[in-house]
């Protein structure tokens, strides 16, 4: 009783620390989510959008920046028109920082309205630590503006300046009504040359700066989850099902059969069964790759006849099949093998076609390690990844299993959404582990002689007081008194089963 | 009692297999819808940028979609076509690997276009206290990691073995024929694809890392912290063509261009530190050589030879 009791409560422990890692690694994703506004007179419970900035002092803001890193030197329709950036909006302030020096063009229009002019250094200066400061936010890891030491040229209203280094202009047109920045040189270098980066957004009072309300914890929470892709789990899921129905009718009939072959091809036959088990996944995944991909004649000869496996869904079911077949085969043949022979001939000698024996005696007698072979291969189907990268390749939604999203996530810098799929799979893998536990606890309940929860619910409606039987009393009453027990009372109760 | 349990096992199991199978049915007949789908394999460092030009495009033509995009270092792309992979368009990140596509017949010749220039830049964590001046400090004792693609397949590796080489600290001038210096070898951390040795210095698992500078704007957490100068290596040019067995040829062609000339992709590129190249001249009709032959002037055969050179005309002799 009491170990019944320790392995239920261990069981809710596991769950409540796997839970409990789920929701830390969540928390991480959530971390530093939230963006930090500087401008301290942006309403409470309000924050700048991405791209926007203020100076409430200047009375200025800044929306829409953008930072483009390249421009291109490409010509149009055979002429050169320099190393020229997008200008998508004509309205846009461009700012041009090359290491030599910073030009930035005010449009007459926007400049007037914040009251910026040349002569105001105080409010050009507060503009450029504007620009500076969404620049520092934007460069990601380039060179910012701020810590370049060159001198600054203002433009306002003039859409050309000349300097003895460069001509730059903000508003080119290029081709069919699309405008361009374009920087010319005129020292006689290459016009990429020293080119830092071209920033552009729109000039604004600080009353038209874009704010939005601070996204509350649970808006960060449904935003993160609707982002996620959900599909590797479902494309996992469909893979391992499908996998796992064709491998438990493989596994179990290939066990069955190789039990009959002699002892001399016995050995060759199970190393061949079980070979997947040992190799490295890539290596499973190679052959395959090789065996069915284009490269080999017996590849290109199923794609000359129309059988595409190779990069496709079927090549994950495919690649997991191989990895799980193993588990499935060995737990099946171990557990036949332990089978008392004489039982099977005794069946043999009524009669029993070897088939009837195998699906009437066999499977049942050998069930508990079945069903525990079944939830491992399903385990190692669902886990798979070598092979699968290997044959199958990463393709959102249709072989992106939960393995590959998970490293694919994490090299493509979404640690996030890695830590989210990490915490799928464990849970996944707890369940897995639990089904077995519960499994074969029961089994182990069997065996020892304690009595099943059937055996012990009719003790109970018969009148007993007791649910289980402690070890001395085992030996004092002995299970086949009990059964014999429970079989009056069935009986006298009318069959309560 | 286990009799039972095996029914229900089997019985879920039996369900579960269904369940599973009728919606991948229905997933079937949606791709049966008429619109065209694009495969593209894109080199590694475009993870980030490709996606929203992809978007412009869709936006552009709702009839196009595009399958899930590939993003490998070129060398496992190219493999991966070699394989049988499908693929409509193919862009990576260096000449010798469109090549390798080329003489493979993966791609259409007459396609193939320049697409973006990028350099090949040095990267620490975001103010790790790592100053490099120079290539053949990454030499110096302070520096126990550096993070480089492998150069057989990651062409981003290949361009700095070239630089360790024009310092002296690697044996082969091609980039993947070579040895590391003993003063290096210990310290090289090879990456699969050159976003992995990225992410290795923006993690810290590596102090300093060789690659583009367009990987700078696509990972958060590093920093650029020397520029290999140009002549260090070849020049690092990704070149895109259509593939040879696409069956919307024409439409990915017309993807190409768009990425080339639309001012909206023009923008996203700029963001993203990819330099749309340069347009090339267009490529010699014949090979260098003397081509003979004869002509007729005032009725009279002339022979003629015509020597070029460069893939220009350099002389013409008459009679």
């Amino acid at each position: 009783m009491n170990t019944c009791l320790n392995t239920h409560s261990r069981h809710i422990s596991f769950v409540t620390a796997a839970a409990a890692v789920i929701v830390f690694a969540l928390a991480l994703c959530f971390f530093g989510m939230s963006h930090q506004s500087f401008a301290s007179t942006v309403e409470d419970g309000m924050q700048l959008v991405e791209g926007s900035a203020v100076n409430d002092e200047a009375g200025i803001g800044i929306n829409d920046f953008k930072r483009m890193n390249k421009g291109t030197a490409r010509s149009y329709n055979g002429t050169s028109f320099g190393y020229r950036f997008p200008l998508n909006d004509p309205e846009a302030f461009a700012v041009i920082a090359t290491s030599k020096e910073i030009i930035v063009f005010i449009p007459q229009q926007y400049a007037d309205e914040c009251e910026i002019t040349l002569d105001n250094t105080a409010k050009t200066n507060a503009f450029f630590e504007l620009v500076a400061e969404l620049d520092a936010q934007f460069s990601s890891g380039g060179t910012k503006i701020s810590k370049l030491d060159v001198p600054i040229t203002y433009s306002i209203g003039q859409d050309t300046v000349t300097t003895d280094i460069a001509q730059y202009k903000r508003d080119v047109e290029i081709g069919d009504g699309h405008t361009y920045i374009t920087i010319t040189r005129t020292d006689g270098a290459q016009d990429k040359d020293d080119i830092v980066c071209c920033d552009t957004g729109h000039l604004v009072k600080t009353a038209a700066v874009q704010v939005e309300a601070i996204p509350t914890f649970l808006e960060n929470v449904q935003a993160f989850f609707a982002k996620i892709d959900y599909r590797p789990l479902w494309v996992s899921l469909k893979t391992s099902a499908t996998a796992l129905v064709v491998v438990f009718i493989l596994g179990l009939l290939s066990a069955w059969k190789s039990m009959g072959v002699k002892s001399r091809w016995k050995g060759i036959v199970d190393t061949i069964f079980t070979i997947p088990m040992v190799l490295p996944p890539t290596v499973c995944g190679f052959l395959l790759l090789l065996l069915f991909g284009n490269s080999t004649p017996f590849g290109s000869w199923l794609l000359e006849h129309g059988i595409k496996l190779v990069f496709s869904w079927p090549a994950t079911v495919l690649a997991a099949i191989v990895v799980a077949f193993p588990l499935m085969y060995r737990t099946a043949r171990g557990a036949f093998e332990a089978l008392d022979s004489n039982m099977l001939d005794a069946a043999r000698t009524l009669g029993w076609s070897e088939r009837r024996i195998f699906y009437r005696l066999m499977i049942p007698l050998a069930w508990p390690s079945i069903a525990a072979g079944t939830v491992l291969a399903f385990a190692r189907a669902m886990g798979e990844f070598g092979a699968t990268l290997f044959c199958a390749g990463n393709y959102a939604g249709i072989t992106q299993t939960m393995p590959i999203a998970i490293y694919f996530s994490w090299m493509g810098g979404q640690t996030d959404v890695a830590l989210f799929w990490v915490g799928v799979v464990i849970l996944i893998s707890f369940i897995v582990i639990l089904v077995i536990n519960v499994y074969s606890a029961h089994a182990q309940r069997y065996r020892k002689g304690e009595l099943t929860r059937k055996e012990r619910r009719i003790l109970k409606e018969s009148g007993g007081t007791t649910t289980s039987i402690d070890d001395q009393s085992f030996i004092e009453v002995g299970k086949e008194d009990i059964q014999q027990f429970v079989g009056n009372a069935t009986n006298t109760s009318g069959g309560a089963a | 009692m286990l009799e039972v349990n095996r029914r229900a096992f089997l019985k879920g199991a039996a369900l579960l297999s269904a369940a599973t199978m009728v919606p991948a049915s229905f997933a079937l007949a949606d791709a049966a819808q008429e619109k065209i789908k694009l495969q593209i394999f894109a080199a590694n460092s475009l993870e980030k940028a490709m996606p929203k030009v992809q978007e412009l495009f869709v936006a552009a033509n709702p009839n196009v979609e595009f399958a899930d995009t590939q993003f490998k270092a070129s060398g496992d792309l190219v493999e991966q076509m070699i394989a049988g992979a499908e693929v409509d368009i193919l862009i990576t990140a260096s000449k010798g690997t469109m090549d390798k596509a080329e003489e493979n017949k993966l791609i259409d010749p007459a396609t193939r276009l320049k697409m973006f220039n990028n350099d090949l830049v040095i990267v620490r964590a975001v103010d790790a206290d790592i100053t490099i001046d120079s290539i053949d400090e990454v030499a110096d004792p302070d520096i126990t990691s550096i993070a480089i693609g492998d150069a057989a397949t990651v062409p981003a590796g290949k361009y700095a073995n070239q630089s360790l080489y024009s310092v002296g600290l690697y044996t082969g001038s091609d980039g993947d024929n070579g040895e590391y210096d003993p003063a290096i070898a210990d310290k090289i951390n090879l990456a699969d694809k050159v976003g992995t040795a990225a992410s290795w210095v923006s993690t810290g698992d590596c102090q300093i890392g060789f690659v583009y500078s367009s990987d700078v704007y696509r990972y958060n957490g590093i920093e650029v912290a020397f520029v290999c100068p140009e002549d260090s290596h070849k020049a690092i040019s990704y070149p895109g063509a259509v593939s040879a067995k696409s069956k919307n040829a024409e439409i990915a062609a017309e993807f190409l261009d768009f990425c080339m000339n639309d001012p909206d992709a023009l923008e996203v590129w700029a963001e993203y530190g990819f330099e749309v190249a340069e347009e090339e001249a267009p490529k010699a009709a014949y090979a260098d050589g003397t081509y003979k032959g004869t002509i007729k002037i005032d009725n009279a055969d002339v022979a003629i030879a015509i020597e070029i050179k460069d893939g220009k005309v350099s002389n013409v002799t008459l009679g």
